[in-house]
This record gives structure tokens, sequence and C-alpha cells, in this order.
């Protein structure tokens, strides 16, 4: 991991684990870390994460052994063991999912005696899974899939037999995707559309029953390069379940090719799905063609810096080139990669960007996306006839306002985080998502009018 | 009580044995608190609070011109990504129009880091955070996991001094070093008083004018320090330099938002005036004993009883009692006018009130007194030695539930159930607990709104009138949202899970 990172656009594994489990049905996380943690992230998955709130047992209500100097001094074991008995006693829970942190997992408690012990019961005691939050290890995103491998480990019952058209689909860790909701159901939706039957996990279609029942599908679908691949990595081990390895589809022309990566994996009739395309493709059009006036009178073409992380880096330049037919200039991904995954990571640009090589910096901190944009564009010189990066657009995260603003272009918050707008079942992903997208970049083109 | 030579100061818990874990009667918890006994008790059945970290960096990371560096996993201090843009408008509106918001850094120690240490990774950031953004100060936030490792972040900083313009503040602010959030105030003062103010160089003209040093001693002497450590909005520091001017004197605003280059100027004041000895006590008190700044601590200018309570303290001081009552006659007439076509709305209206315990104590007081309303429950983040004197007005209030508690919503949740108030005060993140039990609420303290000083009493009237004009949107909220405890919870006595000290684990 990287020396520093300033603002980082993220929170450690145990908030991303504690994000995920929060938006499981009737889930509820136990942590077993120092007693600031679960407040700490608080801020950071509500009101960061487009103000989505505290959710079932969330924000200040968390179950926390509240790790202090006596546990460190003398292990936090019987601690946690006392918090799971009157969690059981006090919270109304289908899941209990306990989240260790950095102080549990440096004094090196025997966690799986402490799981053994609570198994042992079968006294109708809500399922009980582990997942590692150590800030040590990783980020949130880590997080995300920590508790997607701990839930298809231990919760996921085996199935011998797959049921043909059944699929699961993830990789959109919610709040760092703050709009995972709006885009699950749309991308269920879609995949409905074709025929599936689709288990997305963290939809209110979804429940806890039929979390259970993933193995029985036939394909798993990771809407993200990164995001829950390696969740995808244990499911396959454990339940013999494929993977397809696809972008987040933003618009027709990304959902269309999606829709039919997904028919052929599958085998499904041709026909089934491209008239489902073409159906969906007509409506998009009929909305999203309502902005060709304004579009030509305004010359709403703009020149665009993408600050995001992977997952939606790669979906929104392709929106952007194929649908708005903007000037993709400079992509930020924000995320910390490995330098040796960068240049498939890159690759995935291609077809989104005309020279990914030349337009895509990895730069975590906020303070330098500038000096990444300068190197790519020519710097203000004085001249009569300097070339200005203008008329300009930034979709970022709230962070980059300051930015947008230093070189008087557009901005909207996308990507997390996102404290300056309130997000409910709104989501960019798909058809229906893509029209809400054109909806708000435009919006502030207009926003003085 | 002098600390300052110790590079970490004493935490609360062994300092002033607060109790955070009680509920009961006031009478039983001030005894309590007087042997101490109350100071160990825990919870069974806990629940996520702050840590002070998240309290000392937030407290730091309001001063303008600093960077603050969460020495750490990348997960500690990402509650600030809620807050980036808030900082700068709490900035924008004392006048610092290069207000650029807070700035952080993370040192992301890794697990390697845990085996090999992290003192070089929190030396390329202080080295970077100078490059990048030449601050004033650079604030060090050491937490739970170089604690546990053994990194010496006072080494570093003193290694590095030398070759940094910024002031290095190490804060020792541990995560599970404290059970009392509070004790952030002490470290962070601490951070000011022996870095700041112990080794500033005082920036004296080179040509003295001695008619300017006489001018500028005689207005220090008329001078206050008036302390906000971030519970102040903009609206209450002007409300309450409005009454110190009003009875003659001057005040300088400190530590948040203040750059700290003016921090110098805290030791030539004439007295230090502190809205809550929860934040302050530490600080008023080494500024006494090391540069002879007195201090007032009793209380915080909520209601009139308090406001007034506080004013004479100030003008005691300086011998103006005669010019303070002139001014407070005259306020609380003009107030009790303005507040006259409030009285029937609130009368019989019942309350209850959770949040720190000086301001708990104050509200609720404040509620009852002015407004006329009937305060049911006050639950207080912790409770100390400072708590008596607001509590006072409810000693022998059988009727009134005390609870003390730093957060933990279930406990709260159940007596919210038992006594169904009209409107629930709170602090943020306890408020939609209640809101979701269809109460409407009042957050107890913001940086926008008005709460201090006579204006504060009106503008909370006005609110509290406006929130129960129509209170559809709790009344929906509380029909239509489930809350995690089972049915039973609400049958169960509130204080179940509290642990007393003598069977604590």
């Amino acid at each position: 991991m990287a020396a520093l990172i300033e603002k980082p656009r993220f929170t450690c594994p145990l908030g991303g684990a504690l994000a995920t489990v929060g938006a499981l049905p009737k889930a509820v996380a136990i942590l077993h870390a120092s007693q600031g943690c679960g407040g700490n992230s608080i801020g950071a998955l509500m009101q960061a994460a487009g103000h989505t709130g505290s959710g079932y047992c969330g924000g200040a209500s968390i179950p926390t052994s509240a790790i202090g100097e006596q546990q460190i001094v003398f292990g936090g074991e019987e601690r946690l063991k006392e918090q799971l008995d009157s969690t059981r006693e006090v919270v109304d829970a289908d899941l209990l999912v306990v989240i260790t942190g950095c102080t549990a997992e440096l004094i090196g408690d025997d966690l799986e005696a402490v799981l053994r012990g609570y198994r042992a019961v079968d006294d109708g005691r809500p399922p009980l899974v582990h997942a590692s939050g150590a800030g040590f290890k990783g980020n949130s995103y880590f997080g995300y899939d920590s508790v997607l491998k701990a839930l298809f480990r231990d919760y996921v019952q085996p199935a011998a037999v797959k049921k043909k058209g059944r699929v699961n689909l993830w990789g959109l860790p919610p709040a760092l995707d703050v709009f995972w909701e709006g885009n699950l159901i749309e991308l269920r939706r879609v995949l409905e559309g074709i025929g599936l039957t689709v288990n997305t996990f963290f939809t209110k279609k979804d429940t806890l029953p039929e979390l259970r029942k993933a193995a029985e599908a036939e394909l798993n679908i990771v809407v993200s390069p990164v995001n829950g691949v390696s969740a995808a990595e244990v499911f396959k081990e454990l339940h013999g379940v494929d993977h397809l390895i696809a972008d987040l589809p933003i618009g027709a022309k990304a959902t269309a090719s999606f829709l039919r990566e997904v028919g052929k994996k599958l085998a499904l009739d041709p026909t089934g799905v491209e008239s489902f395309i073409k159906t969906e493709q007509a409506g998009y059009y009929h909305f999203f063609n309502r902005l060709s006036d304004s579009y030509a009178d305004l010359d709403f073409q703009r020149y665009l810096a993408i600050v995001a992380d992977t997952t939606y880096a790669v979906a929104l330049s392709r929106f952007a080139t194929h649908e708005l037919g903007w000037l993709t200039k400079l992509v930020a991904v924000t995320d910390p990669t490995d330098p040796e995954d960068r240049p498939a990571i890159v690759e995935r640009f291609q077809g989104g960007l005309d020279d990914p090589e030349g337009t895509v910096a990895f730069e975590t901190d906020t303070s330098q996306v500038s000096s990444r944009l300068f190197e790519r564009w020519p710097k203000p010189d004085g001249s009569r006839y300097y070339r200005p990066f203008s008329p300009a657009f930034v979709i970022g995260s709230r962070l980059d306002k300051d930015f947008a603003d230093s070189i008087g272009a557009g901005h909207l918050s996308v990507s997390y985080p996102i404290s300056n707008r309130v997000v409910l079942n709104r989501g960019y992903a798909g058809y229906t998502g893509a029209l809400h997208l054109v909806e708000d970049i435009f919006s502030v083109l207009v926003a003085k009018r | 009580m002098s600390y300052l030579h110790l590079k970490v100061p004493p935490t609360r818990d062994v300092r002033l044995k607060p109790c955070n874990a009680y509920g009961g009667s006031l009478c039983d918890l001030v005894d309590g608190q007087k042997t101490g006994c109350l100071s160990a008790n825990g919870r069974a059945f806990a629940q996520a609070t702050g840590c002070q970290l998240t309290l000392s960096m937030g407290m730091a990371a309001s001063i303008p011109n600093t960077v603050v560096i969460y020495h750490g996993p990348v997960g500690c201090g990402a509650g600030s990504l809620a807050l980036s843009g808030q900082s700068k408008e709490s900035q924008l509106a004392r006048g610092n129009d290069d207000a650029v918001g807070r700035v952080w850094m993370s040192t992301c120690l890794s697990e390697v880091d845990i085996v090999s240490g992290g003192e070089k990774k929190l030396e390329a950031a202080i080295l970077e955070a100078e490059r990048r953004f030449r601050p004033h100060a650079i604030f060090i936030g050491n937490t739970c996991v170089p604690a546990i490792i053994g990194d010496d972040i006072d080494n570093v900083a003193t290694r590095l001094q030398d070759r940094v313009n910024a002031r290095i503040i190490p804060l020792h602010c541990e995560g599970f070093k404290t059970r009392f959030v509070a004790t952030a105030y002490d470290i962070v003062y601490h951070g000011i008083l022996r870095y700041l103010l112990g080794s500033e160089p005082e920036r004296k003209p080179i040509v003295a004018d001695d008619l300017e040093e006489i001018a500028y001693r005689k207005r220090a002497a008329r001078t206050v320090n008036l302390l906000n450590v971030g519970s102040m909005g903009y609206v209450d520091e002007v409300e309450l330099v409005r009454l110190l001017n009003a009875i003659g004197l001057e005040a300088n605003v400190y530590p948040c938002f203040t750059s700290p280059e003016k921090f110098v100027k805290v030791k030539d004041a004439a007295l230090s005036v502190s809205i809550c000895a929860t934040h302050d006590d530490y600080f008023v008190k080494h500024l006494q004993e090391h540069y002879g700044v007195p201090y007032v601590l009793n209380t915080i200018p909520i209601g009139t009883d308090n406001v007034r309570l506080w004013l004479l303290d100030v003008a005691d001081f300086f011998g103006l009692r005669e010019e303070a009552l002139k001014v407070i006659a005259a306020e609380e007439e003009e107030l009790s006018r303005a507040l006259a076509p409030f009285k029937k709305f609130f009368e019989g209206k019942t309350a209850f009130v959770s949040t720190g315990e000086i301001r708990a104590g104050a509200q609720a007081c404040m509620l009852e007194r002015d407004l006329g309303m009937r305060v049911v429950g006050i639950r207080a983040h912790h409770y100390d030695e400072f708590g008596e004197i607001v509590f006072e007005n409810f000693k022998g209030r059988e009727d009134v539930a005390i609870n003390v508690a730093a957060n933990q919503p279930f406990e709260q949740v159940n007596l919210i159930n038992r006594l169904k108030p009209d409107v629930f005060l709170g602090h943020g993140n306890s408020n939609v607990w209640a809101a979701k039990q269809g109460i409407p609420t009042l957050p107890i303290y913001g940086p926008v709104n008005s709460y201090l000083g006579y204006k504060g009493i009106f503008e909370v009237a006005t609110r509290l009138e406006r929130i129960l004009a129509n209170p559809n949107w709790y009344r929906t909220l509380g029909e239509t949202v489930d809350l995690p405890y089972k049915d039973t919870w609400y049958d169960s006595d509130p204080y179940t899970y509290i642990r007393q000290s003598q069977d604590a684990a």
C-alpha cells in the first residue's frame, strides 16, 4: 500500500464490511474492535454516502465489544462472548456477522473458538459468520469482499444441482458505490428481462433465504473488474459456479453489450435477448433525445475529467465517449491499485478512451488531481492563444468540487464520497440509470438559467 | 496540576474519574461520582461510540492552515469524509476567505508496517504535508495500531522539526486508551500548550513603539479568551461576544477556526472564559498555572439562569457586576416580551434531553424555566465533578429519568418508549433513534444554529415551536420503520446491562 494517502476516498475493511452487512436484510454486525471504530465509520458510511442513513442496526446502534486497555492486555474473547450473548438477548437479527478490527486481530484472540462455542448451541439463535475488518489488511473494498467470502463460506449452502437461468450478481460495494441499490435494482430488472432469475443479495427484493440458496446459480456476474472478484474465486472453489467479470454498464450501448455477453455465456436464445434490447433501446432514446434541442443550440459537448474508482472510471468513460459524445482528457483512478495490476486496468479502458495510456492516471490524492490534468493538457502560459481546458466538466466526488471550481468546470458528485447530494433509489446503471445520469449532468449545465 | 512535562497527558479515566454507565436518581449519581465508585461501571451490551482520535482530530482540523496526519491504518479518520465541505463553510463564516476545508492524510499502515514499524511512513507524510501545503502546524494523531506496535511519534516529531517550517504537534489520542471521548479535548489542548504556546517565538517589532505597547497592554487587560472547541457555531460566538462587549470587554475566540499563529496572544488575555468545563478545564488550569491567566469555568450560557451566572462570573472578575446586572435586566426584559407569545404553546409539553453533561443540564433547565416545558429525562455522555452545578435544578426530582451513557441508543429507545416525550433534543447520531420512534427532534447543537446567550433562548424556542407545529415527518417515520430491538427489550429495565463497578469484568 502507498506510503501515504491524502483524503483517502474509502475507509478501512471494517467500514466496508459494516456497510455491506448493513445492506443485507435484517443482518446485524457486531464489531469486535476498539470502541470508536463504529463511531468513526458512521460519518463515512452515512453522510458521505449520499446520506444513506443508519439503516436497521447501523450508526450508533452497532453492537460493539469496545476493546480497551484491559482487553489489549488480557485478551478480548470473554468480552466478545458476553457481547454475543447480550446482543442475542436485545437485538432482533436474522444473521449476525462479527467484524474484527485492528486491535482484536493484533492481540490474537482465538475467534474460531468463540465462533465454535456459539455455533455449538442449537437454540434457534441466528447464524453467525466472521469477517476480517482489520484496517492494516487493506481498505473498504477489501471489507466488502471479506464479508462476501464469509457468507459464501459459512452461510451459503452447498448445492450439487444448479438451476438453469439462475444467476447471482455483485461487484458494487454498498456505500462505496453510493448508487449501489439503484444500480442493483436496474441490473436485476434488465437480467430478468432476458429471462433470468437474479439474486443480488442487497436490494429490498432480496432475502436471506435466497442468499442461502445462492449456490444453485449457474453463473455469477461481477460487474466490476476489481470489486468482488476474489469473492467470486472463493465461490467457484467452494460451490463450483463459474463467473463472468463485466464492466458496470451505463447507457443503451453498454447495457446491450452486457446483456449479449451474459446471453452468450449462458447460451440463451439470442432472439429473446435482442428483442428485449430493442424494446429497451427504443424507450431509452425516446427520453434521451429530449435533450437534443438544448444540446444542439447550447453546445453541450464538454471536455471531461473523471475522478473515480476503477469500476466507475471505466463505466463513465465509455458512457461519456459513446453516449454523450464528450472528450475525456483525464481519468484519475482513485482506489489503490497494485502497480502490477495497472496495465490490465488500463486495458479495460480500450474502447472507452482513444488513448487509455495517455489519459488514465492512478492518483489517490485529491490535491494532486489538478497536476495530473496539466500533465495531459498544456498549462496556462499567459499567451493570447492559449487554449484553455474549456468548456469542461468534472465527474468526481464531493472532494473534487474545489478542483472543478479552480478550472471553471461544471461538477457532479458520482463517485464516493458524496456528502453534497441525497441518494435514495437513484442508480446510474443500465437504461433507467443512464437517463438519471443525463438528467443530473445536464441539470448542472442549466442550473443558472 | 501541570502535566505539560509529560508527552502524554493522563486520560480522563485517571484524572477526573467520570462515569459513563449509570441509570437512576440524580442524588445517587452525584454522591456516587464524589466517591469515584461509579467510574468503573461498564456495559455487558455496548454499542458503537466515538473515540478520542476522531474528536481530537476533528478539533485540530478545524484550525486553519494546518494539516492533520492520521498515523494508522487507512480507516482512522474516515469520518472526515462527511465534513470536508462543512469545515470550509465554518471558516468562510468567520471571514477567512482563503478557506480550503480540512486537509488530512493517512499513513495507511499495512501488515508489513505492523512488523517493521510505521515511523518511516510518518516521516514521509510529514515532509509531504510540508511540501504540498506549507501549513503553520501539522498535527499527528496516533492511533491504536502504532501505539500497540510501539512507534515513537514524539521522536519522529523531534527529529523532523528542524527540517520543516510547520510546527509539528504529536497527539496521543489512541482510541483504546480511554473510555471517555472527552479526553480528546485535553489531548489537543496539551498539544497546543506544549508545542504552540510553549515554544512559539515572540514576534516583537524591530523598533519598539512604547505607545503601542501601552495601548496593547491596556487593551489586553480588558480582553478575554473565549474558548470554542467546535461545538459553538459562529452565530453563538457573535452572541457571546456581543454580551461581553456590552459590559465593556473584548474577546478573542480560540482554538477552533483561529489560525495557530494567533495563539500566542492567548497568554496576554486578562481572563479565560469557558462555556463548558467538559471542554476546557485542562486548558484553563494550565493557562493559569503557566501564564497567570485566571479563568471562569462554572457553566454554559444556555437559558436565562445560566446566562446570568456565566456573565456575572466574568463581570465579577473585572469588578463590573453593576454594569452586568443592568445589561442582564434589560436583556431579560426584552427576551421575556419576545417569549411571551410562546408560553401557552409550550405549557405542559414534555421534553427529553441527551448530550454532554454540561449542555444537557443547562438545556434541560432552560426548557423548564424559560419555556415552561416539563423535562422527563436527561441523558449525559458522562458525568464528573463539573456536572453538579448545572444539574442543581433537578435535585430531588424523582420524575426525571437520569441516564449516563455515551449514546447507547438501546437504553435511549427503552426510556423514550416509557416516557413518550413530545420532543427530543439530542446530540448527533442519537436524534435519529428517537425520530424512528416517532418523536420530533431538535439537534441540541450545530454549526449553523443559535443556542447560546439570550438570542439562543429565543431561537431554540422558535425552532421548537416550528418543529412541533408539524410533526408529520416524524410520525410517519415512527409508523414505517422497524427498530432493531426485540419486543421483550422494551419491557426490561433500561439499565439491565449496566455492570456495577464491583462486578466489572
